[in-house]
């Protein structure tokens, strides 16, 4: 108890500096409402949100003004996506999918503006629970990842790659796989982090220090965006009308225990290594239409079927920043991307990391949460306006921007050149139905995967079984092994047939 | 089921090409120091810390899925169509891409290395936003060709880096070839009757859109900028520094 007191009593000093500053507000309102336009604007994503930003600052501006801004972006980046998912039934980001279900119907019945402010509030409250998650738990993660090594440290970003591969296929679960090891593959071009040896260079020498996060992270998620939206676009969205937005406090009160369900469940799942805030959404919707006594209105017009997927993939922000901040494993592609500003700025997540770092992002995650919640209750029909302006003018704009952006981190032509090779394959990836997160996951923690391995064995003197004397590693090879053959028919075959039969229901 | 086909036969195609660049960078792996790498000038390295070790993990592992979709998609009837058709029969779709492809390499390639941002910016966004907001073949095609010439002509003229910076003849011909896109647009539009308003808006945010940007990131972000000496940023950094920065600093 002691030890939440002290972290609360922390938080509020950090965030009494942060809400003095006249400089937060200033970056808080342009980059929560720069958020929230991507997430609207079908087609535009967090992550890329999180990225052009990256771009912007790059490591010229201080740290904690850099982070106000990627944060406030990433909060309303998520919550953004509601906007298209109820007023169009197109989900502004993946995260937002779930949404539709239940908003797009209420919004049909002319209860657009109800969704809206219901949404903005779960969005708010479950912002607010992940960023309380990251504040008391981060804690508890540090002290174990004190004894977290080399060993482990390679089986967590193992994990992290296979789980996004795994949760984010929408076709073949092997198609995910193989986009891990292609990122992983793109890993390991340029010098290797422990005896200098160039690797696939072909003697170029820009190949020397790898391919850069940011580049990739641009091309990855903004060229295929781009080709894939510059569709004809004549006469562009037409919005259904909303009512009043602001929500009645009793209506907030009566779905508040599903809100703290919710917001559990997204906190969780935003946790687990490289799965994002859609997966946070449809599971924490699941698990509300299981649980409901009624769930026939599910997918026809819930309130509660709306507030289980907002509030949870709002709640998952917080939730992937733990291990982002504990482990240097990104929870969600949108903290991947948050990833590569913090090392162009040299900070190295992991166990070493800044307490007071830790604290300051709690705060910035508070501020944003309740920016996002004003202007969501306050300026919505701004962002309704914004849903009519067609693709074919902003997604050129959004070229522009990337370019610009991805030049200005690395300040080379060639960065340009990676951006578009990478942008072209992961659009031919997309439509194979290959997923772009497990590859960019990989290319984030490859650099990591290859370090921990080899320092393992070098531990080890080459001896593979340090892999399971150590009881965490051991656990985490279990966890990897039970997952790939969780995926392989054959296997699950076995396990069903060696599982006792339950007896059948219904018969004598 | 016709499209899950589709798919497979896709599949197909990607599973080959995965294996055979499996099999190039296992063999490029391979020719990486194993047992006797060097760190520092001393053979100190073994097996196990080889920079090889993980990459032939990779790419044996990549090998072994990249069988099971050949394998995948042969069982459910990929190879057949593939042997047919590459699986792709869209011809709008393809011819689609294949402008916006062809627009994203001028702009990128040909054009941002060579020619000023704000110009090279302002005849990309023309193209992409007339080209494609009414799906008709004509726009696009035109925008293409607009935002194409340009690019072979700077790529032609100055192709090596010492070039890219000085002469100014490309800034004039994307100046030129991206008057003459906007020109054509009304021209081409006005004769179909009422123009959009997307239309009428493309030369304001065309030309708006870079200059804030550009504007935004050398003075406000501070961040390094494409081709600082091109015709218009060249003016623009002058009059900051000369005109408009006494002003406020006092010099």
């Amino acid at each position: 108890m002691e030890f939440v007191l002290d972290q609360l009593i922390a938080f509020a000093s950090s965030l009494y500096t942060l809400a003095s500053d006249p400089l937060t507000y200033l970056y808080l309102v342009a980059s929560v409402f720069l958020g929230i336009v991507f997430g609207a604007l079908p087609g535009l994503t967090a992550t890329l949100a999180v990225t052009i930003l990256t771009g912007f600052f790059g490591n010229k501006f201080p740290l904690e003004q850099s982070l106000i801004a990627l944060i406030g972006a990433y909060v309303g980046a998520i919550y953004g996506g509601s906007y298209p998912s109820i007023l169009l039934n197109i989900p502004g980001t993946a995260a937002s999918a779930a949404t539709a279900m239940d908003g797009h119907p209420l919004a049909k019945e002319g209860r657009g503006g109800e969704a809206l402010g219901i949404t903005t509030t779960a969005s708010f409250i479950g912002t607010l629970f992940g960023a309380f998650c990251l504040l008391i738990f981060v804690w508890l993660l540090l002290l174990v990842a004190k004894n977290i090594a080399s060993p482990e440290k390679a089986l967590l970003a193992l994990f992290g790659i296979l789980l996004s591969g795994t949760l984010m296929s929408q076709d073949l679960v092997i198609k995910g796989w193989i986009a891990g090891l292609i990122g992983l593959a793109m890993a390991m071009v340029g010098m290797d982090p422990i005896l200098s040896e160039a690797r696939y260079t072909f003697g170029w020498s820009y190949l020397l220090s790898g391919f850069q996060i940011v580049p990739v992270l641009m091309g990855a998620f903004a060229i295929p965006q781009i080709l894939d939206g510059m569709r004809a676009a004549v006469g562009g969205a037409a919005p259904l009308p909303v009512g009043r937005i602001v929500p009645r406090l009793r209506e907030v009160m009566r779905h508040f225990p599903g809100i703290l369900r919710s917001g559990g469940i997204g906190t969780g799942i935003g946790a687990l290594p490289g799965v994002g805030e859609d997966v946070a959404g449809w599971v924490s919707y699941g698990v509300a239409k299981s649980v409901a006594r009624d769930s026939s209105r599910f997918g026809l017009g819930s309130l509660r079927g709306l507030i289980s997927a907002e509030t949870a993939n709002n709640a998952a922000i917080g939730g992937a920043l733990i291990p982002l901040l504990v482990l240097g494993i990104p929870g969600s592609p949108p903290a991947a991307a948050l990833l590569g500003a913090l090392k162009i700025n040299n900070v190295i997540p992991g166990p070493t990391i800044d307490p007071a770092l830790i604290v300051h992002i709690v705060a910035i995650l508070v501020m944003a949460s309740l920016t996002m919640f004003l202007m969501g209750l306050f300026t919505a029909r701004v962002f309704i306006l914004i849903l009519k302006l067609p693709r074919t003018v902003f997604l050129p704009v959004v070229l522009v921007l990337t370019t610009i952006g991805s030049f200005s981190v690395g300040g080379g032509i060639n960065d340009l050149f990676l951006m578009l090779g990478v942008g072209f394959a992961a659009y031919a990836m997309t439509a194979m139905k290959y997923p772009i997160a497990p590859l960019v996951i990989g290319v984030i923690l490859g650099g990591l995967f290859d370090e921990t391995f080899r320092r393992s064995l070098l531990i080890s003197d080459g001896d593979l079984s340090i892999f399971i004397t150590r009881p965490g590693a051991a656990i985490l090879v279990a966890l990897n092994v039970a997952l790939i053959l969780s995926q392989i028919p054959a296997a699950r075959r076995l396990v069903a047939a060696c599982l006792p039969k339950s007896p059948a229901i219904g018969k004598d | 089921m016709d499209d899950k086909v589709g798919l497979r036969a896709r599949d197909f195609w990607t599973s080959l090409i995965l294996i055979a660049l499996s099999v190039t960078f296992l063999w490029q792996t391979s020719l990486l120091p194993f047992y006797d790498a060097k760190a520092a000038g001393v053979n100190s390295a073994q097996w196990f810390n080889s920079a090889a070790i993980v990459p032939f993990g990779i790419f044996g592992l990549l090998l072994l899925l990249a069988i099971s979709l050949l394998t995948i998609s042969i069982r459910d009837g990929g190879a057949t169509r593939a042997l047919r058709s590459i699986g792709i029969n869209d011809r709008v779709e393809l011819r689609r891409i294949a402008l916006l492809s062809l627009i994203l390499i001028a702009y990128i390639v040909g054009l941002v290395p060579r020619v000023d941002f704000v110009l090279a910016s302002g005849l990309t966004l023309t193209a992409l936003t007339y080209g494609f907001h009414s799906g008709r073949t004509v726009p696009m095609a035109l925008s293409a060709a607009f935002a194409c010439l340009p690019a072979v002509f700077a790529v032609a003229a100055h192709p090596f880096p010492d070039e890219w910076a000085k002469p100014h003849d490309d800034d004039a011909i994307t100046l030129a070839a991206w008057i003459g896109l906007t020109v054509s647009m009304f021209a081409i539009e006005s004769r179909r009757g009422a123009i959009d308003r997307v239309i009428k808006a493309t030369p304001l945010v065309a030309l708006m859109a870079p200059l804030i940007l550009v504007i935004g990131m050398a003075f406000g972000f501070r961040q390094n900028v494409p081709n600082r000496t091109g015709l218009v940023f060249a003016q623009i950094e002058y009059h900051y520094y000369v005109t408009l920065r006494p002003l406020w600093s006092g010099d």
